[in-house]
């Protein structure tokens, strides 16, 4: 990426095209808005009734988009939670094994900041690749939720407080959609113009020249991972005051739709690259997507299946997975065109 | 541009470096540390299991009972035929193969459903082919588009457990209770049952694959530097989805002795064989930091895994329990492994 950076402003000085090539060369949300494009057509003509009950359209988009919201501060840095379907499912244990709504909700937010301490002290003090650790997590995370729900649906105490949750607050927007765009507004606003959260770019774009440069990289991955720890704790809770129930299983699909709508965003999986912006285009398309599964009568294997092939295109697809791949493919033509040397 | 990129903090900044402050001054404590740690994450596993079974042995009713002990070698059979595999994946540096779960009830589902329609051997071509097909999607995404192994596989494993429920809708299959199927997967050797033989068979020529053959080196080599690897003039595509596709004929063998031991096949019958055969590889000391590793020491921690979760079955633990112990087991064999390294740089 920097090396096209560097090109692109040697060259440039002249003509609006290259002004507008430089821009798009910047932005990462491209292959979002393609999906996002695609998924809005097919629906519009076969399931437009997703369009219409936008209630139930934006209630999906929330979920999916507050849990890639947390992903994306992590992944800026480079680092992956593949924890938080256990620590989504947690908290929501954990909140409605306390009776009291307020103090149950305030267990499982600090539940959720725990275990992005315990994450982050693994990547950073101990040295394990985020994604093992995090795998780790997942597995006793899981276990937890397991042993704490007894293995079975935990029902909340507080039924009413639930109820009158999934009502409209302003204008047809749930506290769920608010809570979402809260996040949004947040986080956003945390990347682009706080110092703390930009440096997330440079502690991805290359670690060795961040530390240099004087960042505390080390505090800033704990905060990445806190963050995400948190914003999936706040998923679990909203999930389970909708639901007025905890389900220890909770969200494999809402996972691999979440994780979907981070990387199709175009958040680089090496770090460095992307925006809060495209993770919110991922989550629409992905969203939108699944409620039109949904109303269209396929079942949940079936949406596993489109969501799981939605990720797998999302992570081949990624910029540096094309270079490489048109670099083989060069590098091979190169090699047979240019026979036996000397 | 290399594609990895130091994922921890990097070593050699010595502000930020635990160990530093103390390997300044005792030079002689770093260095037997280095030893302590290194022998834990490489050596130690022969101790712990022998421990873990001497501790089962005294403390557990009903483990050291015949009955018990072929229970035991009949659910390591097929989780350890899948881990031996999934070592090569490891030692590539590419993490793991989340996939086997699909993959081992895929292989199960198709040879008791496909072998009562049609014969055997077809059910087994067909396990095969699919095997293959996993062994090379996830080796190309992996291996040509560079793409990161942990969410290529998560995304074959959803793709391919919502293939196979949609194909079956979910429904169990049993196999004939005369058929060859079960009666090898009744048959016996002694107190080892025939999945016993096959799992030893097994990681013996995964084994010589490792250490004697021209594809295991390279594997090893791959792992420990990529770009070294590449640059040396090897088609680096070719040793992934080689890994890949050998981590797809160990989850495919496995999931027939599965289904030849429990005579039923159902798409949720592999659940918990990602984290059980990792945390056998890496307990075996294979570095998920890639390029170090044994299939004959997975195979140890194939044994250590399973005698744990007998210990946790016999003491009443429930699956979340188990879970909870292995996921941590996991965490702390790979913090041991990442503490050595950092004592050895320092």
């Amino acid at each position: 990426m920097t090396e096209k950076q560097g090109i692109s402003l040697g060259e440039a000085q002249g003509g609006p095209w290259n002004r507008i090539r430089r821009t798009l060369a910047r932005r990462t949300e491209g292959r979002a808005l393609a999906l996002l494009i695609i998924v809005v057509i097919v629906t519009a003509i076969m399931e437009p009734i997703a369009f219409t009950a936008y209630e139930v359209t934006l209630g999906s988009i929330a979920l999916i988009g507050l849990v890639a919201l947390g992903l994306t501060a992590v992944i800026l840095m480079g680092e992956l939670d593949l924890a938080v379907a256990s620590t989504l499912a947690l908290a929501g244990v954990v909140m409605a094994s306390i009776d009291d709504l307020a103090l149950g909700i305030v267990t499982a937010l600090v539940v959720g900041l725990l275990i992005g301490v315990v994450n982050a002290f693994f990547v950073v003090v101990v040295g394990i690749n985020s994604f093992i650790a995090t795998l780790g997590m997942l597995f006793f995370l899981r276990g937890a939720a397991f042993v704490l729900s007894g293995e079975e649906p935990v029902r909340l105490s507080d039924i009413d407080a639930g109820i009158a949750f999934g009502k409209p607050l302003i204008g047809g927007l749930t506290p769920r959609m608010l809570l979402f765009i809260l996040a949004f507004l947040a986080l956003q606003v945390f990347v682009t113009r706080v110092r703390a959260g930009r440096e997330f770019y440079a502690v991805g774009g290359n670690r060795q020249a961040a530390y240099d440069a004087g960042i505390p990289v080390r505090r800033r991955i704990f905060t990445g991972f806190m963050i995400s720890g948190f914003v999936a704790a706040l998923a679990g809770i909203i999930n389970t005051l909708e639901r007025t129930a905890a389900d220890p299983t909770a969200g494999s699909t809402v996972l691999l739709a979440s994780f979907a709508a981070a990387i199709i965003g175009g958040v680089l999986l090496t770090g460095g690259r992307g925006s809060v912006f495209g993770t919110l285009l991922g989550a629409a398309s992905l969203g939108i997507l699944q409620v039109a599964l949904t109303l269209s009568g396929v079942q949940v294997d079936v949406q596993n299946i489109v969501i799981g092939s939605v990720l797998f295109i999302a992570v081949i697809t990624d910029p540096n997975s094309l270079r490489s791949v048109l670099g083989s493919a060069r590098s091979f033509f190169r090699g047979r065109s240019r026979a036996s040397p000397t | 541009m290399t594609q990895e990129k130091p994922t921890a903090v990097a070593p050699n900044q010595p502000d930020h470096d635990l160990s530093a402050a103390g390997a300044a001054g005792e030079k002689d404590a770093t260095s037997r540390n280095v030893r302590v740690l290194d022998w834990l994450s490489q050596r130690g596993i022969f101790v712990f299991t022998i421990l873990l079974i001497v501790f089962a042995a005294i403390f557990i009713n009903g483990f050291a009972s015949l009955l018990n002990i072929t229970d035991v070698f009949n659910r390591a059979a097929p989780i350890g035929i899948v881990a031996v595999g999934m070592t090569f994946v490891v030692i590539t540096g590419n993490y793991l193969d989340l996939s086997v779960v699909a993959q081992v009830a895929t292989a199960a589902v198709v040879l008791i459903a496909v072998s009562n329609e049609s014969t055997i051997p077809a059910a087994m071509g067909l396990a095969l082919l699919i095997a293959v097909v996993y062994g090379f999607v996830n080796g190309v995404a992996v291996g040509v588009f560079k793409a990161n192994a942990v969410i290529v596989t998560l995304s074959t494993t959803f793709i391919g457990l919502g293939l196979l429920r949609w194909f079956t809708g979910g429904s169990i299959y049993f196999g004939p209770q005369d058929g060859v199927i079960r009666s090898f997967g009744l048959a016996k050797l002694g107190p080892f049952p025939l999945a016993m033989l096959v799992l030893i068979v097994v990681t013996l020529i995964l084994s010589w694959v490792l250490n004697q053959t021209n594809f295991g080196f390279l594997v090893k080599s791959y792992g420990s530097n990529r770009e070294a690897t590449r640059l040396a003039g090897v088609n680096t595509a070719w040793v992934v989805i080689g890994a890949f596709g050998l981590s797809a004929l160990g989850a495919m063998i496995g999931g027939f002795v599965l289904g030849a031991f429990s005579n039923t096949a159902v798409s949720a019958m592999s659940t918990g064989f990602d984290f059980r055969a990792l945390a056998a590889i890496i307990v075996g000391g294979t570095s998920v930091f890639g390029g170090r590793g044994s299939v004959l020491r997975t195979l140890l921690g194939v044994v250590f895994v399973s005698v744990l979760t007998n210990i946790m079955v016999l003491s009443g633990l429930t699956f979340g329990v188990q879970q909870m112990v292995i996921g941590a087991l996991i965490v702390a064999a790979v913090s041991v492994d990442a503490l050595a390294r950092k004592a050895a740089t320092s």
